[in-house]
């Protein structure tokens, strides 16, 4: 079986490799592994905490070539975004762009959940910065 | 095994009719093949006395000049013989086997099954690796000292683990089972990483 183009380009010009300060408040950071095959995935993003748009994201995966290219292209669709829009990122649009096949899904339902952990990180400090907001917003 | 024999029909026959002696279509679940009960810490030396003397009296020869129909069963059971006897005597397949059995997915698994510190731990792993890997020798002691560790965990797997497949064997509760599954996947996860701070590129 062979990788589409759409992964051997990421897979060799991976995109956003690097990380971001996991201590910054601004920056949240999404950690996710597949048991099945050890592959880890380091997905963080940084957020303008004035407009809520993604200002930045960067990866850092060891793994197979599709799940270095779904990690890959998330960072891409993620710059930009508000943090909204980038939760309705779904696996199947990874999958599709980079025609993935059956056995390869995995990969990028583990982008899905990096992006989504990297929000929850972002939004669990901002919570704890500004507890008052969030109780307001609540009730 | 079905209730009638294929032959002649006489009731509940074994792996041979008690009637007319003709071989029966094998039994597809491994332990009922082996006619030992379903167990995640078998008697291994048992199995493999089964495993013999039923290689004997199942092989195809011997019915080179049976009926067609039990040449297939021969070869049939042979087939199986040979895939059971692999997967029980291995502790690894025969627990995922035993899960299957079970009704438990074995497949794909979500993030959610394994703790955080370890994923942190595979990260920092991975990262020492490919220093190495890429000339910097000041991250081997690192590496070393990362290899016993995960050794040691293992070790604390396999043992936790042994535990569970006796009290599963006298007790067949579900939730010991899922216990099992959520140790065999943080077992993988560390089996990965021994063989990965296994293979350590020579001095570049």
């Amino acid at each position: 079986m062979a990788y589409s183009d759409k992964v051997l380009d990421h897979y060799n010009n991976p995109r956003n490799v690097g990380s971001l300060d996991k201590s910054s408040a601004s920056v949240g950071t999404g950690m996710v592994g597949a048991p099945e095959c050890g592959d880890v995935m380091k997905l963080q993003i940084r957020v303008n905490e004035e407009n809520g748009i993604i200002e930045d994201a960067k990866f850092k995966t060891f793994g197979c070539g599709s799940a270095i290219a779904s990690s890959s292209l998330a960072t891409e669709w993620l710059k930009g975004k508000t943090v909204d829009e980038a939760l309705q990122i779904k696996n199947t649009d990874i999958v599709n762009e980079l025609s993935l096949p059956p056995v390869k899904i995995h990969c990028s339902v583990l982008a899905e959940d990096a992006i989504k952990a990297a929000i929850s990180d972002y939004r669990n400090k901002q919570g704890s910065k500004a507890p008052v907001a969030v109780e307001q917003t609540v009730a | 095994m079905s209730p009638t024999c294929w032959n002649c029909g006489k009731p509940a026959p074994s792996r041979f009719c008690a009637e007319c002696r003709a071989l029966q279509p094998p039994a597809s679940d491994y332990f009922a093949f082996f006619e030992i009960p379903r167990a995640l810490a078998p008697d291994l030396k048992d199995l493999e006395k089964r495993f013999y003397a039923l290689s004997r009296q199942l092989h195809p020869d011997l019915f080179s000049r049976k009926s067609a129909r039990e040449q297939e069963y021969s070869l049939e059971s042979t087939a199986i013989l040979n895939d059971a006897y692999r997967v029980l005597k291995d502790p690894v397949a025969r627990t995922l086997y035993v899960l299957k059995q079970e009704g438990f997915d074995v497949g794909e698994q979500s993030t959610k099954d394994v703790p955080p510190e370890l994923l942190e731990e595979v990260f920092e792993l991975n990262m020492a690796l490919e220093e190495l890997r890429m000339g910097d020798e000041d991250a081997r002691p690192q590496l070393e000292a990362a290899r016993a560790r995960f050794r040691k965990m293992r070790d604390e797997l396999d043992a936790d683990l042994q535990r569970q497949f006796a009290g599963w064997d006298a007790s067949q509760r579900a939730e010991t089972l899922a216990a099992v599954r959520a140790l065999l996947n943080r077992r993988k996860y560390i089996t990965n990483l021994i063989d990965k701070a296994s293979h350590v590129p020579d001095r570049v």
